[in-house]
């Protein structure tokens, strides 16, 4: 099962440095012909990196690619589409005013004389896809049109149009629904039959079980294991993610940490919270003094949950108490004067300015602090931006320094200074860890464990187990738009997390 | 691998690129004084001071505009119609101060419909802006048809274009004081640390519970007003309030020398300083170039290809 | 499901063709019912005579909007088109058959550098064409004819290749229809408006350019991984926008029978107007050839009927310009309806 047929990418002794940081190290992967290769790793492990020397997006420091025997060269994507290795990745690359028939073509519709397209036969061509590998699709239908799950398939469409012989998708499931991650998956095994060779990234364990013949775990730059899907368990598998020293340590060193729960007054009082079509009945206290983390999948909805508590979008049914009066926040605004503070999921988009100083940045939550009537007190602002930067130690040490220009760890810890300079009662972090360094993680823990020590509550939603299990005084699951269990995290372990994010089955 | 060693061209546009705009007035000033004298003489100088004011001051105010990603067409008509305001208020016998009033809120209206179009219905700038030029020139030319209407023996409101102190025009120490007030808002005032934050992330402003769409509709006002005091000069500049007034292009003037002066079209970073040497730039130009009888066809390919290479040098920086 | 998908899909694209069209013809019946004389053949002739070369100029204008840009200097590109042809003909004395060709050249290669300040100076295309509408129109003063050579100024042009544009064909008596009703004439710039129509429509929608030009549009980025020449193609579409420019200038020059420096001032908003009526999207991507060409004619209808009404000019503007934001207004709508409909078909499926 495991050598399904010749292999069809190798890549050899990949390295990648940005630096000091080793990003890759020394790493060997190959995808045979009609296999579908798991690549697993928490955040950081080096797949990203692996995946873009292999679509060519980045240039490798050492090593080699051979596709069906032939090195290829490395760093041009077009030469890599060009032999048959096409990735679909995690946002859309389609044009969404065009049809199916149109984006599964994008820039290389079949043409007759004078360049006009033969509608004819890319039809014949498209349908001929279509029934070969047993896919259906209405060709005419705008693609903004489409669900997500039909927009994913015709990104499959346009690697097969392109011949691909291995595809590679990046968390191909991330925003679908469980009928659709069926259908995803009953494609793959018709591409895998045909011999198509698969690369499937995903976090969730149980897509993996379901559809992966084999796994390659990656963890610090380096494959730690490989194995055939049926000689190994899952918790063989998260240990191998996680790393078992490591595992044990930060679960110890959490664990003298951690704090029973209910230590403090309740301080956010959700009761059957729903939105129509989001999430619906979502119950559950936050009290002073603890680390509350929602985990669960990509697409459970928990970022949606958290925004309507901040009053950046609206909850429909249920109530919320914050200190025990009802309340119901209907702008940023209103969550800001409720005591709450939010740090995003997405740092560029929604959180920094990059291009303003770190100084304003840190600023940008509390200016009316700032202001002697209707003034601006710029010394105010750079007196507790140094403050700031050195309570945080943002690196460097320069409030005049242009955000952008700063370390993706570097960044969130002004982004979390933000909301800290206003002594938040309740701090909400949406993924506060996403692509952020060991070294920064780890300040950011601290200083949010500083922050509960200080009486406030805190609530982080985060896919990163290994965050959850580090930081968590409780844990809450959901799937789906609910949530499905609330626990001590002295009184779980990571495997029965992990059943339970995946919706309970195996 | 030979990524981190800059070549020596990026080197230099680094260093210069920051500072094109100061050394490049630097330059012409130079040139026009060593090719003809008059050139720096008081007079001709006060004379630029005069001639940029009108221009100068819609610059400024539309600076926070383009920081914040939009832009203003409208200014045009918007200087016509709040001329006809107050030669109107003036006719019916009004007070100076009431007169002035009148203008001003001529642009107060205009910049809000624009900015709470823009801001709370999220369209496009442009057009709404465009739409609104169409529809202000249009009001002004039924306000006032297309006749010119004479301002005479209205010392009080003359002086305002006209009159002089201690040796300068009263219309450059209104531009000073614009060009000073609104230096001071965009350093001094939460709104001008807003403004920037708007045009960089409107999201993650919001998110940090700022009030986006007041302050957008805030800063098209701001714009309106400077043009309908742009308006109010003009009329009694020349004594007279004429629909036609800041006809087509003026607008165009007016955001190149904001674009000049380094404020990025697409919002974020901007500075008011620098878009007045971005008028003063297009002002010595224009003046030089009139001294030294460049004739009108120069002028302009020479503005349209300076402008090109500057923001060049600014791509390549960003 | 699929089914409800396509149909509203569908739906959804013809909607804003279709919108248009019947406020055109309300337009139309309001302004036969109110204004004294608009349904006689004349005002027919008017429109196609005024308002075809603003068609040409707005269906050029689409490209440009098209591929996510704008260029403001299609009316300093038709007034420097219009001064060389006056130049190569009471000047240079060239035959009109080599005027025709030169012409369009230069309004393609003027088009062409902007779309070089885009792609390759990585500036704005707002700021890019409004340096070049102040360049264009100074290099029109500066080749300007009437300032060589003065004593040209009251020269007509005579060339037949030239005046010839403003012929106009009695299609009514050839069909014996002018027997029945009074048929207007068609001008020769309509039926040129109508092969300019029919020929960048097809281009847009069968070729593999016109493929590009939406997918470039519409996802620059998915296109240049789709391995399109996206620069190559931005190019080619300022470079479209210029050429109709050029062709306008033509009609607009045979019509006066000269050329003045400031030929078609201030029609670029025009064209941006009517292409946004017309349903052209500024976020790129959306839009095609029909709505910009109906929309010049619409803004055309409204001027002629509100003009025979006895409403001043002056209103007009005001009327044209509320168009525009309900068109803009409208355009808006359907996109947050879409999306809508989208998070609720996603959500759905949970």
């Amino acid at each position: 099962m495991t050598a399904a047929g010749p292999p069809l990418l190798r890549g050899t002794g990949l390295a990648k440095t940005y630096g000091n940081l080793v990003a890759l190290d020394d790493t060997d992967f190959v995808v045979n012909a009609g296999e579908v290769r798991a690549l697993i790793g928490s955040n950081g492990a080096g797949k990203s990196t692996l995946i873009k020397i292999l679509t060519g997006a980045v240039t490798p420091t050492r090593g080699s690619v051979e596709i069906s025997g032939e090195i290829a060269p490395l760093g041009d994507p077009s030469e890599m589409i060009r032999r048959g290795v096409a990735c679909i990745y995690q946002h859309s690359n389609l044009a969404p005013a065009m049809s199916a028939l149109d984006n599964i073509y994008l820039g290389r519709q079949p043409t007759r004389r004078f360049g006009f397209v033969d509608t004819r036969r890319q039809r014949l061509q498209a349908e001929e896809l279509l029934a070969h590998h047993g896919i259906d699709i209405d060709l005419d239908a705008r693609v903004g049109t489409l669900s997500t799950v039909k927009q994913k398939e015709v990104e499959i469409l346009k690697a097969l149009a392109l011949e691909a012989r291995v595809i590679l998708m990046d968390e191909p499931t991330g925003w679908l629904a469980g009928a659709d991650v069926v259908r995803l998956h009953n494609t793959i095994r018709t591409l895998k039959a045909r011999g198509v060779g698969i690369v499937y990234i995903s976090h969730v364990l149980d897509e993996i079980f379901a559809v992966c013949d084999t796994v390659t775990i990656m963890r610090d730059g380096r494959v730690v294991a490989e194995s055939a899907v049926a000689d190994i368990d899952r918790p063989r598998v998260v240990h191998l993610m996680v790393g078992e020293k490591l595992a044990r340590e930060s679960a110890d060193a959490a664990l003298k940490q951690r704090r029973p729960r209910g230590t403090g007054a309740v301080r956010l009082s959700a009761r059957g919270l729903g939105k129509s079509g989001v999430f619906a009945d979502v119950s559950f206290d936050l009290h002073a003094g603890e680390i509350f983390c929602l985990t669960g999948l990509i697409g459970s909805r928990r970022t949606e949950l958290v925004r309507t508590l901040f009053g950046s979008d609206r909850f429909d049914t249920g109530t919320l108490e914050i200190d025990g009066r009802a309340v119901a926040p209907r702008t940023p605004l209103d969550g800001m004067s409720l005591g709450i503070g939010f740090v995003p999921e997405d740092r560029h988009r929604e959180g920094l300015m990059l291009d303003m100083n770190v100084t304003e940045n840190l600023a940008m939550a509390t200016l009316e602090r700032h202001c002697r009537g209707p003034l601006l007190s710029r010394s105010g602002m750079v007196r507790a931006g140094r403050r700031a930067i050195d309570d945080l130690s943002v690196q460097p040490r320069d409030g005049s320094k242009m955000v952008r220009l700063l370390s993706g760890g570097n960044q969130q810890k002004v982004l979390v200074g933000k909301w800290l300079s206003r002594g938040p009662r309740i701090l909400i972090l949406d993924e506060p860890t996403v692509g952020v360094d060991v070294g920064a993680k780890a300040e950011i823990y601290a200083i949010l464990r500083r922050e509960r020590e200080q009486g406030a509550a805190i609530l982080i939603v985060s896919s990163d187990l290994e965050e959850v299990m580090t930081v968590a005084d409780r844990i809450g699951v959901m799937v789906s738009g609910r949530l499905v269990a609330v626990h001590d995290a002295g009184s779980v372990g990571m495997a029965d997390i992990v059943r339970e994010i995946g919706g309970g089955s195996a | 691998m030979s990524a981190r060693s800059l070549s020596m061209p990026a080197a230099l546009s680094a260093h210069v690129a920051p500072n094109a705009l100061p050394i490049a007035v630097a330059v012409i000033i130079a040139i026009f004084a060593l090719t003809e004298p008059a050139f720096l003489s008081t007079d001709n100088l006060v004379g630029i001071a005069r001639q940029v004011a009108i221009i100068g001051i819609m610059a400024v105010c539309m600076t926070f505009v383009i920081m914040t990603g939009g832009v203003d067409l409208s200014v045009g008509p918007v200087l016509a119609l709040a001329g006809l305001a107050a030669f109107y208020s003036l006719d019916a016998g009004f007070s100076l101060p009431v007169v002035i009033l009148a203008g001003l809120s001529v642009g107060a209206v205009v910049g809000l419909a624009n900015g709470m179009i823009v801001a709370f219905l999220q369209l496009p700038p442009i057009i709404v802006t465009l739409a609104m030029l169409s529809m202000v020139r249009g009001t002004a030319l039924i306000v006032g048809g297309p006749e010119q209407h004479l301002i005479r023996n209205e010392p009080a409101y003359s002086f305002i274009g006209t009159g002089s102190m201690f040796g300068l025009p009263v219309s450059v120490y209104i531009f000073a004081a614009v060009a000073v007030i609104m230096i001071l808002v965009q350093w001094r005032t939460p709104l001008g640390l807003l403004v920037a934050a708007i045009g960089d992330n409107e999201r993650a402003a919001r998110l940090s519970g700022h009030r986006t769409r007041f302050t957008k509709t805030l800063v098209y006002v701001i714009c309106g007003l400077g043009a309908a005091l742009a308006g109010i000069i003009q009329s009694s500049q020349v004594h007279t309030a004429l629909a036609t007034y800041g006809p087509f292009g003026t607008e165009l003037d007016v955001i190149a020398a904001v674009v000049l002066g380094g404020t990025s079209i697409m919002g974020g970073n901007g500075s008011i300083a620098r878009t007045l040497l971005g008028v003063f730039f297009l002002g010595i130009l224009n003046n030089g170039m009139n001294i030294l009888n460049v004739p009108i066809d120069i002028q302009l390919i020479a503005k349209g290809a300076i402008i090109v290479a500057a923001l060049a040098i600014a791509a390549r920086r960003g | 499901m699929a089914s409800f998908f396509r149909i509203s899909a569908i739906v959804n694209m013809r909607s804003a063709s279709a919108a248009l069209a019947l406020f055109f013809a309300a337009t139309i019946v309001f302004f036969c019912v109110s204004a004294p004389r608009f349904a006689t053949a004349s005002t027919v002739e008017n429109l196609m005579s005024g308002f075809s070369f603003v068609a040409i100029l707005a269906m050029g204008q689409a490209f440009p909007i098209l591929v996510r840009g704008i260029d403001l200097s299609i009316g300093a590109i038709v007034g420097l088109v219009g001064m060389i042809v006056f130049d190569l003909s009471l000047i240079g004395q060239l035959p009109g058959y080599l005027i025709l060709p030169l012409a369009l050249l230069a309004g393609a290669l003027a088009g062409a550098v902007n779309g070089v300040l885009v792609v390759h100076l990585r500036l704005q295309p707002f700021i890019a064409t409004l340096a070049t509408l102040a360049a264009y129109r100074g290099l029109t003063y500066a080749i300007s004819g009437r300032q060589l050579v003065p004593g040209l100024t009251t020269t007509p042009i005579r060339d037949p290749w030239l005046t010839g544009i403003e012929t106009y064909f009695d299609v009514g008596g050839w069909l014996g229809l002018s027997r029945l009703v009074n048929m207007p004439w068609v001008p020769l710039s309509f039926v040129i408006m109508l092969a300019v129509f029919v020929v960048l429509q097809v281009l847009l929608t069968s070729t593999r350019f016109g493929r590009d030009i939406y997918a470039t549009g519409g996802n620059h980025e998915a296109a240049r991984l789709a391995g399109i020449r996206v620069n190559n193609v931005i190019i080619a579409a300022y470079a479209l926008a210029g050429l109709c420019a050029a062709i306008a200038a033509l009609i607009m020059v045979a019509r006066f029978t000269t050329a003045t420096e400031a030929l078609g001032a201030g029609m670029e908003l025009t064209a941006i107007a009517a292409a946004v009526i017309g349903g052209v999207s500024l976020a790129g991507g959306v839009g095609a050839m029909f709505g910009p060409a109906l929309g010049a004619f619409l803004l055309g209808a409204i001027l002629i009927g509100l003009t025979l009404q006895g409403v001043p000019q002056f209103v007009q503007q005001i009327i044209t310009g509320a168009i525009l934001l309900a068109a803009v207004g409208y355009d808006r709508l359907l996109s947050v309806r879409r999306q809508r409909r989208l998070t609720a078909a996603s959500t759905a499926a949970t």
